[in-house]
């Protein structure tokens, strides 16, 4: 197995467009840095206790409704317990524009590596086909499972590595361009405030961006195996990638938006939960999960079956 | 003592929608012995190389490859197979050596050293290194062969293998052919719709037509003895042969004779003598593209170079 995903990893950096997709990358952290940097030049930012001042009127004002559901009670009474703590022991939050916000910020790039996995994902089985090399490729004394296994952890590797890359790079840009302002993360476990490292948050985030990329990918992977055309694949998949959420935000009022995968995302557990009423943690991670199974599944499905004619 | 086949096709069968197309075929390669396959356009070539490449799954019946079951033990099976599917596709953006690479961890105990031993066999040392893109069809049929050698096959399956080589190139791709089977007893399976490259190349041939074999002969039983004789004039030299109990046809402008080599010049002197002029005593052979047309019913349409 090994052997086999070297040889995918090997293939996959020997096309060109592999080279371009990770400059890309590298590119656009740092424009986006300096772009960033560059409006943010004039921004006066008030005195971190006049915010979170205001902020404690308006989550107490909030707490006066009547009609809040148990849920949200407990959230907002949480949030008031936080911000009143930091009032009282003068413990600043991290600012958006020193280092540690803008490390906590970096998963935001997931969105565009999950553009270019997902080319890869389409592609992976797909270009075999198109190329005739599958025929070479399943002429061997190796079962096909264990091949479309090796290219589908080719896929995870190399999302893995690019959020490495967008991580190590956003890691360099900020400590070039950003000042450490301090402050610190809390959070309310157990009824206590407890302060949290803003590395570790850094990092988690930026697995579980790396989680929601490989579901896209997973089915980008499959629409590549089954319909063997890169093309189409890669346009499925990024025209509901971004049109996804917006049709399943349309639908939030129905059941059946709980059941959409696009109404789920692994990061949105630490970000605030879903844009539909009532749906857990667990909920999400078992939609997502079932929905990647389902995509794993049709492809080995479709993959191991296939007489070769191409 | 009875030689084992490398290579059995039981009662192989292939349904594709309603179509037949392959009807329960039989056919065992042996070790040593290089056959050729030929068959009309779309009688099943390609489809039964396929099933014997585990490119295609039979519908019933089994391929077994020096008594290993595809069905049952495939890994094992494949593993003493090398093959050539139609045109060799290879990865273009990498150069011939990654390609070999490639192809190596996808087998068992294939080292270093065999890859530059193969390479050496096809003679690509010089261009090893470059991009396949590069590389002429020539190029590319030598980079196939050698892929599908890597594994020290007992069974070969070279679909259409000379399809792009120089006239020196298919010689030396002959002799080396001829060699590997001689010598490693390596059983190969031809397919070509260059009956002449066919009738050079092969030991016997299985003919199939309509998913079904029609024929299998060895290529030297078939030569039998014939002579052509060009004379003029051919009736008074057709009855005074005739009359000796000689089997005689009409063939071009002379005559066919079935007699053994001894008689020739007993023959001619006997002609001369009768005042027949003698323009021409040829040894006279069938071409495979006759026996072909005869095996086949003639009308087909004979395999043609397009693909």
């Amino acid at each position: 197995m090994l052997n086999l995903i070297r040889n995918e990893w090997m293939k996959l950096w020997h096309k060109k467009a592999t080279w371009v997709m990770v400059i890309l990358l590298i590119a656009m952290i740092i424009g986006l840095v300096g772009l960033t940097k560059w409006m943010d030049r004039n921004t006066e930012t008030p005195p971190w206790e006049q915010s979170i001042t205001e902020e404690l009127t308006m989550v107490k004002q909030q707490l006066t409704a009547s009609d809040l559901s148990n849920e949200t009670k407990s959230n907002l009474e949480e949030q008031q317990m936080l911000l009143q703590y930091r009032l009282d022991e003068r413990v600043a939050p991290i600012s958006g524009q020193g280092f540690e916000g803008f490390m906590m910020e970096s998963y935001g790039m997931s969105s565009i590596i999950t553009l270019l996995t997902v080319i890869v994902a389409a592609g992976i089985v797909a270009s075999e086909f198109s190329q005739g090399t599958i025929k070479m490729l399943l002429a061997r004394p190796v079962r096909r499972w264990k091949i479309l296994t090796s290219k589908f952890l080719t896929v995870v590797a190399f999302a893995l590595f690019l959020t490495v890359i967008s991580y190590v790079v956003s890691l360099i840009m900020g400590m070039i361009f950003y000042d450490a302002l301090g402050g610190s993360l809390l959070e309310v476990v157990n009824g206590q405030v407890i302060e949290e490292s803003y590395w570790l948050k850094s990092i988690w985030l930026n697995v579980l961006a790396l989680g929601d990329v490989i579901i896209t990918a997973s089915f980008a992977f499959a629409i590549g195996t089954v319909f063997r055309s890169s093309s189409l694949a890669i346009g499925i998949a990024i025209f509901l990638m971004f049109t996804g959420t917006q049709f399943s935000f349309l639908l939030r009022n129905y059941e059946v938006a709980k059941y959409i995968l696009f109404s789920h995302t692994f990061t949105q557990i630490e970000t605030g939960g879903s844009f539909i009423e009532g749906i857990s943690t667990p909920f999400s991670v078992a939609v997502l999960v079932v929905y990647f199974a389902f995509f794993l599944a049709i492809s080995y499905w479709t993959f191991t079956r296939r007489d070769v004619t191409a | 003592m009875e030689i084992k086949p490398i290579v059995e096709l039981k009662n192989l069968s292939k349904t594709i929608g309603k179509k037949k197309i392959i009807d329960q075929l039989d056919l065992s390669l042996y070790p040593g012995q290089i056959t050729g396959f030929l068959g009309p356009n779309g009688a099943g070539k390609t489809t039964t190389i396929r099933m014997m490449a585990g490119l295609m799954k039979p519908t019933t019946g089994d391929v077994i490859i020096d008594g290993l079951s595809l069905r049952s033990n495939f890994e094992l099976g494949i593993s003493k197979m090398g093959a050539i599917v139609e045109n060799p596709e290879l990865y273009k953006f990498m150069s011939g050596y990654k390609n070999l690479v490639h192809f190596a961890r996808m087998h068992h105990n294939v080292t270093k050293k065999r890859i530059d031993e193969v390479i050496r066999q096809v003679g690509m040392e010089k261009r090893i290194h470059e991009k396949v893109s590069t590389y002429s069809l020539g190029m590319r049929q030598r980079l196939g062969l050698a892929q599908a050698l890597l594994n020290n096959p007992k069974f070969l399956i070279l679909d259409e293998p000379t399809n792009g080589l120089d006239p020196a190139g298919i010689r030396e791709f002959r002799t080396y052919l001829r060699k590997i089977a001689e010598e490693d007893g390596v059983s190969v399976l031809v397919s070509s719709h260059l009956l002449s490259e066919i009738e050079l190349m092969c030991d016997r041939i299985a003919v199939i037509q309509n998913g079904k074999l029609v024929a299998i002969r060895e290529v030297n039983a078939i030569e039998e003895s014939q002579y052509y004789i060009e004379v003029q004039p051919v009736d008074k030299a057709r009855s005074l042969l005739s009359d000796k109990g000689i089997i005689v046809e009409n063939y071009q402008d002379g005559l066919l004779i079935n007699v053994e080599q001894s008689a020739i010049p007993t023959i001619v002197e006997q002609l001369v003598k009768q005042n027949i002029a003698i323009y021409a005593v040829s040894h006279h052979r069938k071409t495979l593209e006759e026996q072909f047309l005869e095996m086949t019913g003639g009308g087909q349409v004979v395999e043609s170079n397009s693909k």
